[in-house]
């Protein structure tokens, strides 16, 4: 198993029953990886083992004042040596391997699973627990894949150690036999109580961190109004409290490290007592007992292998069984799409509102109610997140846009939602999205007023490198872009996009009322002979738009343009001119 | 193995807020040191005890080996095994507290570190933070910490115990037989060039690394964020590419890095298998000729086996502390921004704001504002409209005296307000944004801030200003209810009346109201307009208009155009001059 195969050309399918279930399926994808740890653990851990035997060879050559034996000790030091370096090496690297080769695969398994969900995985699963999968759980489930490897290495290992012994010196074997389970295990009831702490530490960094976050988030503000003070103090307070959490955590780490200490002291002070006993009865010579003395002091590095498995199966449980449950979510309205993969071009049509949309025109929608225009902005478009069975589909050229496969009614119908994400990266990358070739990004930025921004993307950009704006990299959803601007980049791409019915729902809410004006004639200048529908109230765009539908409850209530319906339904003036406007008690 | 051409840990964007020099960051942690120097010096002592007494183990046997080396049965077996408790119990308890005064230690220069970054955070100069934002001192003060938190809270003990320890065993077998320190001198050459080697290569590498995991969470966390994005602009198979691409990059950085490690780990097991090898060799050689007793031999060649654990601490924890450097910069990097004005301003008389000829760029060579020339009398509203980029920001952003002017002036009555600290300013003129921060907290520190000391009777006759006190009263707890995130979440609404409510309580004579309700729900405005009427009631505004039916109800309308004003007038004014804003008026009105 090599590196250069990841990331893997095809993650494969997870068993996704449950969180061991998982664990099991992952081991399984990396079987000749474990072999191979295993195979150069043993290598390993059996070089290490061998040193005593060296250095106790030399200690009883120089006893015996044998230059020919202390010289083979020296060379057989380093053959050990040499071998135990390479295995190290090589054990390092399998291991290495094994971990980036399960961490990645299930990277590529949540991408792959984020992009199949789409809309529909925030609304199933907290986006935080996503975040939380892919940013701490994979570690951990990685980890337990990986150590597993070692832990057979280990285990192996002790077994040839303790079963060589108890031939070699019955008393010793049976005294490192009893030991080394008992040293493996003595650790673990302080492991709970250390975990629980080491959880309230993490809470209260957590908390730490998310007070200085927020006071810096809304520097700003305080700067600008005041109270510097009383959220240094809260914060100086949080920060003592979380130092004061992690002492109390050290504490029984601190005690944990210690008992390691004495209890393997211990063992290793019985050892030399017998030791010492076996050489004054002549059973074994001086030499032995150093090599005896080594081969103890050996035992830590499998023993702490033992210690690092039981942790990580620890660690790991919680985090498989919440990967598990990310891994198993499913969309529920393929099943639905099982129309021709066609994109049809016409009339929109939906049923439920009895709103109707020429093909070719640039239709303009007033709702009243954000929430009311958002709900029927995604119904356009079929395979609404908030669909409901049974509610009847908008219709294009006649196709039902429910019954279509979700990539063909997506290419039909493009809704921007109120809230469209700007994905970071260059602004070229930001533009890379399937589009039907026919509007340059150029004249799409232009159509949104764009230019403003392309100045301030300039200036962002690293001093002595290139000069293109498209170079410039926008930060997670745009942020560094005001709340406008941030609209104008979101409509100049979905212009781009170019779809056949472009559905765009409130594009201009945050733009200014000079530059939303020219928006609205750039849009209908770029969008000549293509299907357009925006979902406004505001005057400037309505003013611009072909023909106004008016839907208040749901329902059309009433058709015509701008200027005519302003004069003669009081209803729909009230809603687009904020003057004299009723109340929504009164309009309902 | 070469380095991966892409470095995700490379800035893409031009540096925000100062990176503090080499210079700063020696003369800071030279600070902390001195801070915290009688812990280091306890940490030192107890640790030395704990290693000494773990040096009496191989002594011992020592000394064992010697007699029965020369046939002498009667080793005193049980002294030596009280011996060997002795110093055990000793071991364990001082163990122990080394391994606590460690931690204290780094938890509380950890401490030091994040609060100084925090106090020097409060105190930048609102003009810088207008214009590097928040997202930058927002990375230092999460993902730096972080990474310093490593450095801290392992690294700095953990080197000071390695030091110390590898320090007593080179001591101990010095002592034991001086003859033996020769195998020290053989091996080291082979860790210090092999080191030397590593340490080039390898801090820069694991940065690059854990940039490059980074990278992947966030390209997975942010396909998820943009779910109705990626599904409605069919993004899907993009994203998987990316992932695919962001992990392809990430471990390239762990192969490059496995490969450095595949050259160090035979480094180090070489340098230890040496070192003994040599030990056993030289000590043999000397041992055979009398010159050293085989007691010697033995302890000698324990220490040298012992020692492999403090050198592979030292290679362990040296890398973290070179990588924590880095984000150790950039946290001190804050302390280099001067704070802007000092407190010897002029005391302003009267209440005008004046702009005159004011010129002003974000660049050198490049203005935004081309002299623009203002009054804005005490108690008047004035409306700044025109189109994005235009400068009508800018300019709000001088009268509030967020920015100085390249040239001409601003001044609030007389008195230059680019010359007066953000303290002072305050107390006069405040800027009202889009953004309306709700703190983690509650509802009463969300108000104190505005006026610390200000009774409960004052808090709530602020909320009752702004039409807010009725949903407030109707939480369980009133304003001891928790906000922000993790606590109840506030309506954009809310959050909105919240911001003005502390306008209320800071009562400053001067507002300059910037798209302050331009994201506002349509639903909420007419309460919230209801609100900011409250607010605004007897004092002087200066308003930054979206919708023209603000920029109807103002004093003095300025049409702000390509950097200068290029219509100054009242509405009715305006709109009988027939220029650009009645053009825009009857637009918006539906008149043709």
């Amino acid at each position: 198993m090599s590196l250069r195969l990841v990331p893997f050309a095809d993650p494969g399918v997870p068993d996704t029953r449950s969180g061991l279930r998982l664990i099991l399926w992952l081991e399984h994808q990396q079987l000749r990886g474990q072999l191979a740890a295993v195979g150069w653990g043993l290598l390993y851990f059996g070089g290490i083992a061998a040193s005593p035997v060296a250095v106790g060879l030399a200690v009883q050559a120089v006893i015996d004042k044998s230059w020919s034996r202390l010289m083979l000790a020296g060379g057989l030091l380093l053959v050990f040596g040499a071998a135990k370096s390479a295995a190290d090496s090589y054990f390092h690297r399998a291991v290495v391997t094994n971990w980036i080769s399960t961490a990645s695969r299930l990277q590529q398994l949540l991408f792959r699973k984020a992009s199949e969900l789409g809309s529909l995985l925030t609304r199933r699963i907290a986006a935080g627990e996503v975040v939380a999968v892919s940013s701490g759980d994979v570690e951990k489930i990685g980890w337990f894949v990986e150590v597993l490897g070692r832990f057979a290495a280990a285990l192996l290992t002790c077994f040839t150690v303790v079963v060589g012994l108890l031939f070699y010196e019955p008393q010793l074997g049976l005294v490192v036999a009893v030991a080394v389970p008992v040293l493996a295990f003595s650790i673990l009831p302080l492991m709970g109580p250390a975990e629980r702490r080491a959880d309230a530490q993490r809470a209260k960094g957590g908390r730490a961190t998310e007070l200085a976050a927020d006071t810096v988030a809304g520097l700003r503000v305080l700067r600008g109004i005041g109270g510097e003070q009383l959220f240094l103090d809260r914060y100086r307070a949080a920060s003592q409290e979380y130092r004061a959490s992690a002492v109390h955590s050290a504490r029984m780490w601190s005690l944990i490290a210690a008992l390691q200490v004495l209890f393997f002291g211990l063992f290793l002070v019985v050892v030399v007592w017998l030791g010492v006993r076996l050489v004054v009865a002549g059973r074994i010579s001086v030499g032995e007992l150093v090599t005896t003395y080594g081969f103890i002091t050996f035992m830590l590095v499998p023993l702490h292998t033992f210690e690092e498995t039981a942790s990580a199966f620890i660690f790991s449980k919680v985090s498989a069984r919440r990967a598990a449950r990310v891994l198993s979510l499913q969309r529920m309205d393929e099943t639905r799409g099982t129309g021709a993969a066609q994109v049809p071009e016409g009339d929109l049509v939906d049923p439920v509102s009895g709103l109707e949309v020429p093909a070719g025109s640039f239709t303009a929608v007033v709702c009243g109610n954000p929430d009311a225009g958002g709900r029927l902005a995604d119904h356009l478009g079929g395979h609404s997140p908030e669909a409901e069975p049974g509610d009847a589909s908008a219709m294009l050229d006649g196709v039902a846009l429910d019954d279509l496969p979700l990539e063909s009614a997506r290419t039909a119908v493009l809704v921007q939602d109120k809230d469209p994400v700007l994905l970071s990266g260059t602004v070229r990358e930001l533009f890379d999205v399937p589009s039907s070739g026919a509007v340059t990004v150029e004249r799409a930025l232009e159509a949104a007023q764009c230019a403003d921004i392309l100045d301030v993307l300039r200036q962002s950009l690293p001093a002595g490198g290139p000069d293109d704006p498209m170079d410039a990299v926008l930060t997670e959803r745009g942020r560094s872009l005001s709340g406008g601007q941030r609209q104008r980049v979101a409509l100049a791409r979905s212009l781009y996009v170019d779809p056949a019915v472009l559905v765009l729902d409130e594009p201009t809410s945050a733009v200014d009322a000079h530059t939303e004006a020219r928006i609205a004639d750039g849009l209908r200048a770029l969008r000549a002979g293509r299907t357009t529908v925006v979902f406004t109230s505001s005057p400037l765009m309505l003013d611009r738009a072909d023909r106004v539908v008016f839907v208040p409850d749901g329902r059309v209530a009433a058709v015509g343009v701008h200027h005519e319906l302003v004069h003669t339904d009081r209803h729909y003036r009230a809603v687009v001119t904020r003057e004299d406007e009723p109340t929504f008690e009164e309009s309902a | 193995m070469k380095r991966p051409e892409y470095d995700p840990a490379a800035p893409q964007e031009a540096a925000r807020l100062p990176v503090a020099g080499p210079a700063t960051v020696k003369s800071y942690l030279k600070t902390l040191f001195r801070r915290h120097r009688a812990a280091f010096g306890w940490l030192t002592a107890v640790n030395a005890i704990a290693a000494l007494s773990g040096m009496v183990g191989p002594w011992l046997l020592g000394t064992v080996v010697e007699k029965l080396s020369v046939g002498e049965h009667d080793v005193n077996l049980p002294y030596v095994v009280l011996g060997f408790l002795v110093a055990l119990a000793v071991q364990t308890v001082f163990v122990r507290i080394t391994r606590l005064r460690g931690a204290v230690l780094g938890e509380e220069m950890l401490a030091d570190l994040r609060e100084d970054f925090l106090v020097r955070s409060v105190a930048l100069p609102p003009g810088v933070l207008e214009r590097a934002g928040t997202g930058d001192l927002l990375s230092r003060i999460t993902t730096d910490v972080d990474r310093l938190s490593h450095a801290m809270r392992d690294a700095v003990p953990q080197l000071t115990i390695a030091v110390v320890w590898a320090g007593l065993l080179i001591g101990a077998l010095v002592v034991t037989a001086p003859e033996l320190a020769v195998a020290i001198v053989i091996a080291a050459p082979i860790l210090i060039i092999g080191g030397r080697w590593y340490f080039r290569r390898a801090p820069s590498a694991y940065r690059s690394e854990a940039a490059g995991y980074a990278a992947v969470a966030s390209a997975l966390a942010e396909t998820v964020d943009a779910g109705r994005t990626v599904e409605s602009h069919r993004l899907g198979a993009r994203r998987i590419k990316l992932g695919d691409t962001r992990i392809g990059q990430w471990v390239a950085w762990e192969r490059y890095t496995l490969f450095l490690r595949m050259i160090l780990f035979p480094v180090i097991n070489m340098t230890h298998a040496v070192a003994l090898a040599a030990v056993l060799m030289v000590g043999g050689a000397l041992s055979i000729q009398g010159w050293i007793t085989v007691g010697a031999l033995t302890t000698g060649a324990l220490y040298i086996q012992m020692l492999v654990e403090p050198v592979n601490m030292m290679i362990r924890w040296y890398d973290e502390l070179q990588v924590a450097q880095v984000s150790l910069a950039r946290l001190v990097g804050v302390r280099e921004i001067e704070a802007a004005a000092n407190g010897d301003e002029d005391e302003p008389e009267g209440r005008t704001v004046l702009a005159d000829e004011v010129r002003f760029g974000y660049l050198e060579g490049r203005d935004v504002l081309h002299g623009v020339t203002l009054t804005v009398e005490p108690g008047a509203r004035v409306a700044l409209v025109g189109p994005s980029g235009a400068g009508k920001s800018t300019l709000g952003r001088l009268l509030a005296g967020i920015y100085s002017p390249r040239a001409g002036d601003v001044t609030l009555g007389g008195a230059a307000l680019g010359k007066m600290s953000a303290e002072q300013v305050r107390t006069h003129v405040a800027l009202v944004n889009q953004e309306h921060h709700v703190f983690v907290g509650t509802m009463r520190d969300n108000l104190l801030l505005a006026r610390p000391g200000a009774t409960d009777a004052e808090l709530w006759d602020a909320l009752r200003s702004v039409d807010a006190h009725a949903w407030v009263a109707g939480f369980e707890h009133g304003l001891d209810t928790e906000v922000g995130s993790g606590g109840t979440t506030l309506t954009p609404a809310q959050a909105q009346q919240v911001a003005l409510a502390r306008l209320v309580l800071a009562d400053p004579h001067t507002l300059v109201l910037d798209e302050a309700t331009s994201l506002m729900d349509p639903r909420a405005a007419r309460n919230l307009e209801r609100s900011l009427a409250g607010v605004l009631e007897g004092r002087t505004v200066v308003a930054i208009a979206h919708r023209l039916h603000t920029a109807h109800d103002a004093d003095v309308i300025a049409v702000v155009e390509d950097g200068r004003i290029v219509e100054l007038g009242g509405h009715d004014d305006l709109v009988d001059a027939n220029g650009p804003y009645a053009a825009l008026w009857h637009s918006w009105h539906g008149d043709r």
